[in-house]
């Protein structure tokens, strides 16, 4: 069992060059698109496209106990919870099984760096673009 | 009968809660400790509950084990990254506490210190899993240990907040990860919590872990007002509203509708259990379980003196 996104040798000079150009470009796209947070360990296509680290607790696996009845996030009233918009668009999407998965902890040193690179680079794992059939085992 | 046993056993489980002071003062603990003696299976010890801080809930476990009752230690992710989060489990699993609930934790800007640095380093389902991980001999390291702890490891679910289904795809991916009991949020809208079960029994969640039903008495009508505006994720059926505030005498409605409630979860298949939340009013956890019809046979006469006044005891 593998519960943790490991650490890996650090990219070289070149590669770190690549990053930082490649974190330009990602950013270009997917801040407006889907207000990124640049965590450089991407599960959009988990979380129905929409990036579960707006969450105040950046919670990766749901929902905290303190979303109202209507959807509101508890730490910032005036929002609605990001897990609930998730739930929202998986079900549109029909993407629901996905939500089963038990995320990785998350490697903070992937923080601000190129999720497209690190997929590339098999630091972290690519995305899941087809629903499974059956359900999601972790 | 240790926790781990009763739930294997399929008897009833009745748990308790116990909010640590707001100082060093352990003859809180003892006193309150005194209230759960042979009454209760176990008891929660909450960790800096609604992020304010308090004694620790590690050592406050330790200080009931001394007592003679059973902890269960809530483990948040608030406060600790994985490093001090398997440092603490290690630690407690020394001083013989067996039982975690893992928990994400309300958020710091509710508590004492709203500038505070949330961690949030893990989630309570990664939490979950960790705690697994070290019971079964290895660190999140892989790093394995010569001397593994024994956790039994709780979590806990909402039943109230919508939608229901992602609070259930939550509750399967804890049950799975490894939750051995689950303890819901207090219980004041039947119908809903009924809705929530019979959807947790189609998965077949309650034959995987068992469900004890969270059960709170309230002192008053304020109190309860209180809880239906301000403690987020809960749902308050108008009907209980309604009777604090006729009733003449608030205290003992409280405690009439703490009964009914477990007389009616006690009916419900798939609920194992009960977990009681006498938030400040501890004191009141022996005759709520008397009435109920749930006291040990064999238990001794607690020895609770009447707690009054008090730390934050005037709340609710």
């Amino acid at each position: 069992m593998n519960l943790v996104t490991k650490e890996k040798k650090a990219f070289s000079r070149p590669m770190r060059l690549l990053s930082a150009l490649m974190l330009l470009g990602e950013d270009l796209i997917k801040v407006p698109l889907f207000r990124c947070q640049r965590c450089g360990e991407c599960i959009l296509s988990h979380t129905g496209f929409v990036c579960s680290q707006r969450c105040p607790k950046r919670l990766r696996n749901g929902p905290c106990g303190g979303t109202g009845e209507d959807g509101h996030c508890e730490v910032y009233p005036e929002r609605m919870c990001i897990w609930y918009m998730i739930y929202r668009r998986a079900s549109f999407f029909g993407r629901l099984k996905m939500l089963y998965r038990v995320e990785k902890i998350h490697n903070w040193n992937l923080e601000k760096t190129s999720a497209w690179l690190n997929v590339f680079a098999k630091r972290i794992e690519p995305p899941k673009w087809r629903v499974p059939k059956e359900e999601v085992k972790p | 009968m240790s926790l781990r046993e009763k739930i294997a056993s399929g008897e009833f489980v009745v748990c308790a809660e116990l909010g640590p002071p707001q100082s060093c003062d352990d003859a809180v603990i003892r006193k309150k400790a005194g209230c759960f003696k042979g009454v209760v299976d176990a008891v929660n010890i909450t960790d800096n509950q609604t992020a304010i801080v308090r004694l620790s809930s590690i050592a406050a476990g330790r200080i009931l084990l001394e007592e003679g009752v059973e902890p269960i230690v809530q483990m948040t992710c608030r406060d600790r990254n994985r490093i001090a989060i398997q440092s603490d489990l290690l630690g407690a699993a020394a001083m013989g506490i067996e039982n975690i609930l893992c928990l994400t934790g309300d958020h710091q800007r509710f508590g004492d210190h709203p500038e505070a640095r949330g961690v949030f380093d893990l989630d309570s389902i990664q939490l979950i899993a960790a705690v697994r991980q070290m019971s079964e001999g290895s660190l999140l390291s892989g790093q394995p240990l010569k001397k593994a702890p024994n956790f039994l490891i709780g979590a806990a679910a909402n039943p109230c907040a919508e939608p229901l289904e992602m609070r259930l795809i939550r509750l399967e991916k804890k049950v799975r990860s490894g939750a051995a009991f689950i303890q819901t949020q207090p219980v004041f809208d039947l119908d809903q919590f009924s809705r929530w079960l019979e959807m947790a029994r189609r998965r077949g969640l309650h034959e995987k872990s068992a469900l004890l039903a969270g059960v709170l008495p309230v002192r008053s009508a304020k109190a309860l007002e209180y809880m239906a505006r301000e403690v987020p994720g809960m749902r308050i059926h108008p009907r209980y509203l309604e009777r604090m505030r006729a009733a003449a005498e608030p205290q003992e409605e409280g405690v009439a509708i703490a009964v009914e409630m477990i007389g009616a979860l006690r009916q419900m298949e798939g609920v194992a259990g009960i977990h009681l939340m006498p938030v400040m009013w501890e004191s009141i956890t022996p005759r709520i379980i008397q009435e109920a019809g749930l006291m040990p046979a064999h238990a001794p006469r607690p020895a609770c003196p009447p707690c009054s006044g008090g730390e934050n005891e005037a709340k609710f």
